[in-house]
């Protein structure tokens, strides 16, 4: 079911869509781009950008993985970021391990609570027949729990290791530097890259893959055919709590950190996820993409333009983002048909490049 | 005057209950009001803070500055960069001047309330068009993002650090006691109004409309009710009372500072009450809210001496413990404490006896073509 939606929105659909696009690309064009080209030097905030898209396509994979399966929007995702992030400045400031090698270990640490929240809590609230509204203060309340959880283990890391500044951390200073810029600016968009390729891979060619997509698509048809549904449904939770992670992780190295901090980006992972349409991880992944960088460029182009005050709305661009999805095409990027539009522009393009054709070739007779 | 002492297991207990019951009557108004929201219509307010901390913020920016203006204090042009040598003569001035402070409490709830009732129609703009799942997101986003702004913005309410609100209530005496008995008052007679409002609404035919909404929202729509405008509606008026309730929690503490506005503080702990207490029934919330209430501030009193023991802080464990228990209720008992019941109509005889007293007219509204079998059957054997 679709949520209704009025005709004005409706009926200036394209229009809304088409003056939104030009404008964004107009700021970021004239706000963001003036100081590269004064500059030698790439701004801090291109790295930014690139950064918090990666980060944020990971995370929205995740989250529409678990929304896909239990159709829950879950508000305690936050949390196992912050289980990447801790796991990685435990084992930097004890061991001085690097992230990069300490993700594999927030990944499972990542999973291995998102499975225990699914399988523990989750799915048995589920199969006592609880509301789709108990079921989601049920995940807020697994996330105030993990704050709780955090805050309890922060403080244990200063009294128990003397490591002062486990309640607020700035960025590690473990990354290593390639060209000139910090390897996490290469890492973070490959990861996103290889991730997805890999999904899409695993989501096509193999049987389970596709065991999982027909479990998500149409359970009972599923179960019909001999597919354990279950376990399908544990391992797409497995991933999306090692996705979350593994994006956590990786923000150690540019991002400042805290208990609170994964919870605190909960708006942008379902923004992301809602502009991907909360129903394709593929959309998820473009959605991150555009929520990230739109969100960095967006401000700086509007700190450049305007005044440093603009930075406090940082957060409200990818809500903005998410009312506009949610009011103009609520089933995502994934339900705009590309195509035709491509198609409506082809005639008048072609009638274009016809013209100049012929100007050419009268000229050329002349 | 001072309220008199009294220690039990080394608690002063009287201070303790005064705390305890203005709390409470705080808590029941916001409970009560995400009991309309959420209980009886559905709308699964996870934005709640967003309206609180609205009606706070109001009282921060506006009440001092009202004050100062009507008592002649001057602010050099910057109220809020002079906040610290504005506050001491007008806190000397109110004290000596009851009627103007009633005023100015008056306004600032008034100010709060419109403040809550235009937020609330923001929000509501997209919510009542949305299904429940893409609502809550979107609430909880809008309230998360309203916190970073009362904390980045600082015209408003000075930023992170916050702004202090002069003594409205000074001329209840020079004691905080009697000045805390004084605001305990206004917040009983507060979450009193609230509490008959609430159960009015619930027992009209406005309160079945909206659990029609909520319970079946293609039906409700299809016997005429309009559930986007009740919908907007009920949210208007929830953000109103929840912006009042905030602006009164202002007054009576003396600041206003972004960081207590959170999504755990103002958001989770009231969804707790409404689901322990039972969501739909107000009774039950009120129920919820002072057993929560009660559980928190004793284990305010009480953490102190387990701070040796434990090497973190305790209001950790609170956290696990309020989230346990909120899971707890979900799984076993998923109606909360009491249950809400269903609704109360007239019973059965006393129906009877209205449908008997009037069957001309009850025939006659309905018209000859919907009049039963038996009457159609009369009225051919008296033709023939």
């Amino acid at each position: 079911m679709l949520p209704p939606r009025s005709r004005f929105w409706e009926r200036r659909r394209k229009l809304i869509i088409g003056v939104f696009l030009i404008g964004v690309l107009a700021i970021v064009c004239f706000g963001g781009f003036w100081p590269l080209l004064l500059r030698v030097s790439v701004p801090s905030y291109y790295l930014d950008a690139i950064i918090y898209a990666s980060l944020f396509g990971l995370m929205a994979i995740g989250l529409t993985l678990t929304y896909l399966t239990t159709k829950v929007p879950n508000f305690a995702y936050g949390s196992f970021v912050t289980i990447g992030i801790y796991t990685s400045f435990t084992l930097f400031k004890l061991d001085q391990l690097n992230p990069y090698v300490s993700t594999l270990i927030a990944f499972l640490f990542g999973a291995a609570s998102s499975v225990g929240m699914y399988l523990g809590i989750l799915r048995v609230l589920a199969r006592r027949g609880s509301s789709l509204i108990a079921l989601m203060i049920a995940t807020l309340a697994i996330d105030i729990a993990f704050v709780g959880v955090f805050g309890i283990f922060s403080d244990y890391l200063t009294s128990h290791f003397g490591i002062l500044d486990s309640k607020k951390f700035f960025r590690l200073r473990a990354d290593f530097s390639l060209f000139g810029t910090p390897g996490v600016l290469y890492v973070a968009p490959i990861s996103l890259a290889l991730i997805t390729a890999t999904l899409y891979l695993f989501l096509n060619k193999t049987r389970f893959g596709i065991a999982l997509r027909a479990s998500v698509e149409n359970p009972s048809l599923a179960r019909v055919l001999g597919i354990d549904v279950e376990r399908a449904y544990v391992f797409a939770w497995f991933l999306a709590g090692g996705l979350a992670a593994t994006a956590g992780s990786y923000s150690t190295l540019w991002l400042a950190g805290g208990t609170t901090s994964g919870s605190n980006l909960i708006v942008e992972i379902f923004a992301s996820s809602v502009l991907g349409g909360l129903a394709s991880i593929y959309g998820a992944a473009v959605g991150g993409l555009i929520i990230g960088a739109t969100e960095i460029l967006l401000t700086q182009a509007g700190i450049n333009l305007i005044g440093s005050w603009v930075s406090i709305y940082q957060k409200g661009v990818p809500l903005a983002i998410m009312v506009i999805t949610l009011l103009l095409f609520p089933q995502g990027l994934v339900s705009i048909k590309w195509k035709v539009g491509l198609r409506r522009l082809k005639r008048p393009v072609q009638g274009l490049l016809y013209q100049i054709r012929r100007v050419c070739k009268e000229s050329w007779v002349e | 005057m001072d309220v008199p002492t009294l220690f039990l297991f080394g608690i002063d207990i009287i201070r303790f209950s005064i705390d305890l019951a203005t709390a409470y009557g705080l808590y029941l108004i916001v409970s009560l009001t995400l009991n309309l929201e959420a209980g009886f219509t559905g709308i699964p307010n996870f934005g709640k803070v967003l309206f609180v901390a609205a009606g706070a913020a109001t009282v921060g920016f506006v009440s001092g500055r009202l004050a100062a203006l009507a008592l002649g204090v001057n602010t050099f042009g910057n109220y809020n960069g002079n906040i610290q040598v504005i506050i001491p003569p007008l806190d000397k001035l109110l004290a000596i001047n009851p009627v103007l402070s009633l005023e100015i409490l008056f306004a600032g709830f008034a100010i709060a309330a419109i403040i809550g009732a235009v937020l609330g129609l923001l929000t509501s703009y997209p919510a009542i068009r949305l299904r429940e799942d893409y609502l809550g997101m979107l609430l909880l986003a809008a309230a998360q993002l309203f916190q970073i702004f009362l904390g980045g913005y600082e015209p408003l309410i000075g930023g992170s650090i916050g702004i202090s609100v002069p003594d409205f209530f000074g001329w209840a005496g020079n004691g905080i006691e009697l000045r805390d008995v004084v605001v305990l008052g206004f917040v009983a007679v507060f979450a009193a109004a609230v509490y008959i409002y609430v159960e009015r609404v619930a027992r009209s035919p406005l309160g079945r409309t909206l659990r029609a909404v909520r319970d079946n929202e293609v039906a409700s729509r299809a016997l005429g009710k309009r559930d986007a405008i009740m919908r907007r509606n009920v949210i208007m008026v929830a953000s109103a009372i929840s912006a009042m309730a905030g602006a009164l929690l202002a007054f009576y503490v003396g600041s206003v500072t972004p960081e207590t506005w959170t999504r755990i503080t103002w958001t989770f702990w009231i969804w707790v009450m409404l689901i322990v207490g039972g969501a739909g029934n107000n009774a039950g919330v009120a129920l919820g809210a002072f057993a929560f209430t009660f559980l928190f501030k004793v284990t305010d009193q009480i953490k102190f001496s387990f701070q040796g023991y434990i090497p973190f802080d305790v209001n950790w464990l609170e956290y696990l413990m309020f989230a346990a228990l909120l899971i707890l209720i979900i799984a076993y008992r998923p109606g909360g404490i009491l249950p809400e019941k269903s609704s109360a109509t007239l019973p059965w005889k006393t129906l009877s006896e209205i449908i008997q007293s009037k069957p001309k007219r009850s025939t006659a509204v309905l018209g000859p073509r919907f009049a039963s079998e038996s009457e159609k059957v009369d009225e051919t054997g008296s033709d023939g």
